[in-house]
């Protein structure tokens, strides 16, 4: 299938701009995925690029733990992209499944042949680091959690020598998309492939326009 | 003539359920047409469709109109100023990786956020960064939903425009209304933690590979000014703490000193734009906002005008006579079967069906009221019981289509996520009725 076909706009654009994005490193490109975070809009851009730094040394730390894919039931699930969202894989602690859905990694694979980056992130390689992404959210419920609280070192209260480090939101995905950078033997980070989803999403089916609450317009 | 009269108001339910005619406008038709078959006369000083429904009805809720304006500007100030925002970012900050923690917290500040306004603009005070900030955190996108719309409606029993509203719409003095949704409260709060602690506890946290539409980017989120860009929330940072308490101040105002309700929404307003905006501003930033209040407003406004010509409509003489036979002999006597029979018939009041008090339940309980069939009191209980239901599980409320959408789910998944609470809470909300009033 032509992935010209998934999106709807000028194609050669939006390639440009990925193609930009693929010029920052993953600093920078963590720190824009922290951006993204919706609780970060009045924070610098210092105090975002110092965390998106901290967050890939976490995560590169934890990629030697990370437990193998075969640990997990790992479930196949058609879709994932929906008005507002594409949906690449998803982590249910209760149940300890990870789900991958088929329809977001074609959308992102046409992206990749797309931009010409599919020395970056080969198509079968991008559902294994779906996979480890979610697998690296497992461990972030443990110890790791603390480790990276600590070494975040984000401080929202104190008196004196005690102080309270406050979590940083969108922090944890730096280090999961990491782990799987790391374990799935990609070539450039996931979180740039995040980002060029994010730019190509306005353009994509997941860009249509929510239908509008009826009654908006009169109460209720 | 009282069987045509519940004829007409079925095919009204009929076009609002079909979505045929906007329900401010089938409310408007609904009440000419009860009034005609009521015998009232087209024009005249008394009892007439010009004079009695359009002429007295379409003002009869004023005050309402004025409160939702107030508080509407004042979520508009909350909105402008980050004070919402910043709200949740604490939260989240001091919550951190543990998503129930982060749920109750968000969960709080939409109670403060539906105490002050309704309806979909309080859904995008509290859910604009709270939704995603949730889901971020590892909250299923139907329970991050779920939580705002508990919360909206936990803060209901709270919210100064739902007294007047109910003060006006069912004919009852404002301190009645105070003194049964103060006792509603915590039966509203202690259903929205079991919510979420229940809920939490049965799915589990929820992580996610996913690329999103940006906060403020969605549906509706102009109207509550989270439109601006990053850059100019950036350059402005987080409210300071003492204006965060901004929501408790009408609040207190009304609760603890007995301020009247307007007067109480306005020292907010002010105490809003006192502590975030610098003097020099603060004309600008007032007007500013006030000009967008009036868009927020506008929708509840319109549907407020066709709801005080339905009741002066309901309330005319043939009509009360007509009607008060049938409901005398359909409705519960006892207050056993006041509860049983109204606990069953909780889902009326959804899909803008007869119970809806922010439609034909409001016709209904004017109905209730002038025929007499139960103490006014009870009326008040039964209506803001069951408003605890549409506010959050009605899947055509704009709060709840909002919250769903944003939080990527189907408004129909919000409702059966939550109607079985707000089921609970509505039947302990007719007991509390029954004890009160009924006993």
């Amino acid at each position: 299938m032509n992935p010209r076909s998934f999106f709807n706009c000028d194609t050669d654009a939006l390639a440009g701009r990925c193609r930009d994005l693929a010029a920052l490193d993953d600093v920078a490109l963590g720190a824009r995925l922290l951006r993204m975070t919706p609780t970060h809009d009045t924070r610098t851009e210092e105090a975002l690029t110092a965390w998106a730094r901290t967050a890939l040394e976490v995560g590169r730390e934890l990629a030697a733990e990370a437990p193998s894919p075969a640990a997990v039931a790992v479930e196949q699930a058609p879709g994932g992209v929906s008005p507002g969202e594409i949906l690449l894989a998803e982590y249910h602690h209760r149940s300890g499944a990870v789900v991958v859905h088929t329809g977001a990694l074609a959308l992102a694979d046409a992206l990749v042949e797309l931009v010409g980056w599919q020395a970056y992130f080969p198509p079968a390689r991008v559902r294994e680091a779906a996979v480890q992404h979610e697998l690296a959210h497992r461990l972030l419920h443990g110890p790791a959690a603390r480790t990276l609280r600590r070494r975040l070192d984000h401080r929202v209260a104190g008196v004196g020598r005690f102080h309270l480090r406050g979590h940083v939101a969108g922090a944890d995905e730096i280090v999961a998309h990491t782990v799987a950078h790391a374990r799935s033997g990609l070539g450039r980070s996931p979180v740039l492939l995040t980002l060029g989803l994010a730019e190509a999403l306005p353009f994509t089916s997941a860009g249509r326009a929510r239908t509008r609450p009826f009654p908006a317009s009169l109460g209720g | 003539m009282g069987i045509a009269i519940l004829a007409v108001m079925a095919v009204g339910v009929a076009l609002m359920l079909t979505r045929k005619v906007p329900t401010a406008f089938a409310l408007t038709f609904l009440a000419i047409a009860i009034a005609l078959l009521s015998g009232a006369s087209l024009l005249g000083a008394e009892n007439s469709v010009a004079g009695t429904v359009m002429q007295e009805g379409a003002p009869l809720l004023a005050a309402t109109m004025i409160a939702i304006l107030l508080g509407s500007w004042l979520g508009t100030v909350m909105a402008d100023t980050g004070i919402a925002s910043t709200l949740v970012r604490k939260i989240v900050e001091f919550g951190g990786e543990r998503p129930t923690v982060v749920a109750l917290g968000v969960f709080c500040v939409a109670i403060l956020c539906g105490s002050i306004t309704g309806s979909a603009p309080a859904a995008m005070l509290a859910g604009v960064v709270g939704i995603p900030a949730m889901i971020a955190v590892g909250v299923p996108p139907v329970v991050a939903a779920g939580t705002i719309l508990m919360g909206i409606a936990a803060g209901l029993p709270l919210e100064l425009i739902g007294w007047q509203f109910l003060s006006d719409a069912i004919g009852i003095p404002v301190e009645t209304v105070r003194f049964f949704q103060i006792r509603l409260f915590p039966i509203a709060l202690v259903g929205g933690m079991a919510y979420i602690l229940v809920e939490m506890r049965r799915r589990g946290a929820r992580h996610a590979w996913a690329v999103r539409v940006p906060a403020g980017a969605g549906a509706g989120a102009g109207a509550t000014g989270e439109d601006e860009g990053p850059s100019r929330r950036a350059r402005r940072g987080d409210a300071p703490w003492y204006a965060l308490v901004t929501p408790l101040v009408p609040i207190v105002l009304a609760l603890g000193l007995h301020v009247p309700i307007i007067a109480s929404l306005a020292v907010g307003l002010l105490y809003a734009l006192v502590t975030t905006v610098p003097l020099r501003q603060m004309g600008e930033r007032a007007l500013r906002t006030l000009y967008r209040a009036f868009d927020v407003a506008a929708p509840p406004i319109v549907l407020f005008i066709a709801i005080g010509m339905l009741l002066s409509a309901v309330r005319l003489p043939g009509a009360v006579s007509a009607l008060n036979p049938i409901v005398s002999a359909l409705s519960p006597s006892g207050p056993l079967l006041f509860v049983l029979v109204f606990a069953v018939l909780v889902p009326l009041c959804l899909y803008r069906g007869p119970f809806n008090i922010y439609g034909l339940g409001a016709g209904v309980a004017g109905v209730l009221v002038s025929g007499g069939i139960y103490p006014t009191p009870a009326v008040l209980g039964l209506m803001a019981s069951y408003g605890q239901v549409l506010g959050v599980s009605d899947p055509t409320s704009t709060q709840t289509v909002w919250s769903a959408q944003y939080a990527g789910v189907r408004p129909e998944k919000a409702m059966v996520s939550t109607l079985p609470y707000t089921w609970a809470i509505a039947v302990g909300g007719l007991v509390l009725t029954a004890f009160l009033f009924l006993l």
